[in-house]
């Protein structure tokens, strides 16, 4: 049996450390238990949100589909971390890692056209005025937002519908804006009160879009 | 497609790393992120932590270098300290290059991607989704990694005494107080060579030619071997 005193003969020099050390892994072990819930999470809010909107999804697809065939462009757009979720939809559609591609933009990408609008006209009108510019009646507005309510985003869609353009909105919450307005074709409402959760379902969402669009041309393909 | 949950192996890789993250963003670091092919994912985590969804979590300075000349764009960003954060797979060349780098300029590094991983101990923590499938990156799974990685980070913060900085235990190989050092340097110019404790004069007659860029091992004000374009770390 060791002698518990002269083992410890030393540990007055350092009284905190063992203590310290104790709490550095115990942190760890609480961190990664949180991280392991909160992925849990996502993953139930990703499943019942493709769930619940698979219907729609095929019916924008279908229609998105008809619109790509006639020679129709997809512009997406959002705020903060949603306008990086938009542009890399926009990515995926024009730049796909498989597959063909399609004419898609992210009305973010270019910071001369954004701050020019949003320092003369106002914030929001940034993408509005893009749409006056660039958006015609065979074409498609994608907005990526957690409250479904943004002044800007419910702008353009107000300016895309009025322009005979195909609208698609991504909110997180119960809609917000988007799940009532009459700007809005298809609603894609993630039903949680968290902004990450509800980001990281829009992603797959995005994703499982994009891939019904092609399962659909493919199908118009293979009729040709 | 990544939608199941978390192994336990990547859950506490992403507790140490938010744990060191907090340490160094305590300690002043910026946090620089880069994903050459997928640079909205760069500037994602930029924008989280710059400004928080959370009212009242800090305001932390992270920024998203984009574009072309990445490599050079990190090199003149970057201070010893830093923490350079790569969204990419492990085949990207700027991304390898800048990891191979990073010890000589004082930077700790975290890299996120899916496919095959990149070589052991490429970076210092690798938060890695092993689906080969080259469409994960727009399904949703990295953003809920940095989503994760921010959340654990100010968690951590809620525990100010773990935030002190660690002093490196004595390795064999880089111990200075041990008399035997063998430091990554990066040349900047003629004698001239970049380390984690500044720019140094080195002698590099053992290894000449050297040109701007070279990355060296350099041992008590000489340098000693001159690492080819993929040995690193």
């Amino acid at each position: 049996m060791t002698d518990p005193v002269r083992e410890e003969a030393t540990s007055f020099l350092y009284p905190f450390l063992e203590a310290e050390e104790r709490d550095q892994d115990s942190l760890l072990a609480d961190l990664a238990a949180s991280a392991r819930a909160k992925a849990k999470e996502s993953a139930e809010l990703r499943q019942s949100t493709l769930d619940a909107c698979a219907e729609l999804v095929e019916t924008a697809a279908a229609e998105m589909a008809r619109r790509f065939t006639a020679g129709g462009r997809l512009f997406a757009f959002g705020n903060g971390g949603s306008s990086t979720d938009a542009t890399t939809l926009a990515g995926l559609f024009a730049r796909p890692p498989l597959g063909d591609p399609l004419p898609a933009w992210s009305l973010t990408a270019d910071q001369a056209i954004l701050t020019a609008l949003g320092n003369d006209v106002g914030f929001e009108l940034v993408f509005a005025r893009q749409l006056i510019a660039r958006g015609g009646d065979t074409d498609i507005a994608v907005a990526m937002s957690t409250s479904g309510s943004s002044r800007d985003l419910t702008a353009a869609f107000r300016e895309a519908r009025q322009r005979g353009m195909y609208t698609i909105g991504f909110a997180g919450y119960d809609g917000g804006e988007f799940a009532d307005s009459k700007d809005v074709d298809v609603c894609f409402v993630v039903r949680s009160q968290s902004v990450h959760r509800v980001q990281e379902a829009q992603a797959l969402l995005g994703y499982r879009l994009w891939a019904a669009v092609h399962e659909h041309l493919d199908t118009k393909g293979d009729k040709r | 497609m990544s939608a199941a949950g978390l192994t336990d192996d990547l859950s506490a890789d992403l507790a140490s790393a938010s744990l060191v993250l907090a340490r160094q963003f305590s300690e002043g670091a910026t946090l620089w992120c880069l994903a050459p092919s997928w640079e909205p994912h760069a500037q994602h985590v930029a924008v989280e932590f710059v400004h928080p969804v959370i009212v009242g979590k800090k305001a932390l300075p992270a920024v998203a270098l984009t574009g072309p000349g990445l490599v050079s764009a990190v090199r003149v960003s970057v201070r010893p300290g830093d923490v350079v954060l790569a969204v990419a797979s492990a085949d990207e060349p700027a991304v390898r290059s800048v990891m191979r780098r990073a010890p000589a300029w004082g930077v700790t590094t975290l890299w996120i991607g899916s496919g095959p991983r990149p070589t052991a101990g490429a970076a210092d923590h690798v938060l890695w989704l092993d689906d080969p499938d080259p469409r994960v990156p727009a399904t949703g799974g990295f953003v809920l990694l940095y989503h994760l990685l921010w959340e654990l980070t100010h968690v951590c913060f809620e525990h100010p005494g773990l935030l002190a900085p660690v002093v490196p235990e004595c390795a064999d190989d880089v111990c200075i107080t041990c008399g035997d050092e063998g430091r990554l340097g990066e040349v900047v110019g003629p004698g001239r060579v970049r380390t984690a404790d500044g720019v140094e004069s080195v002698g590099t007659m053992l290894v000449d030619p050297v040109v701007p860029g070279d990355l060296l091992l350099v041992h008590a004000g000489l340098a000693i071997t001159k690492l080819d374009e993929e040995a690193g770390r």
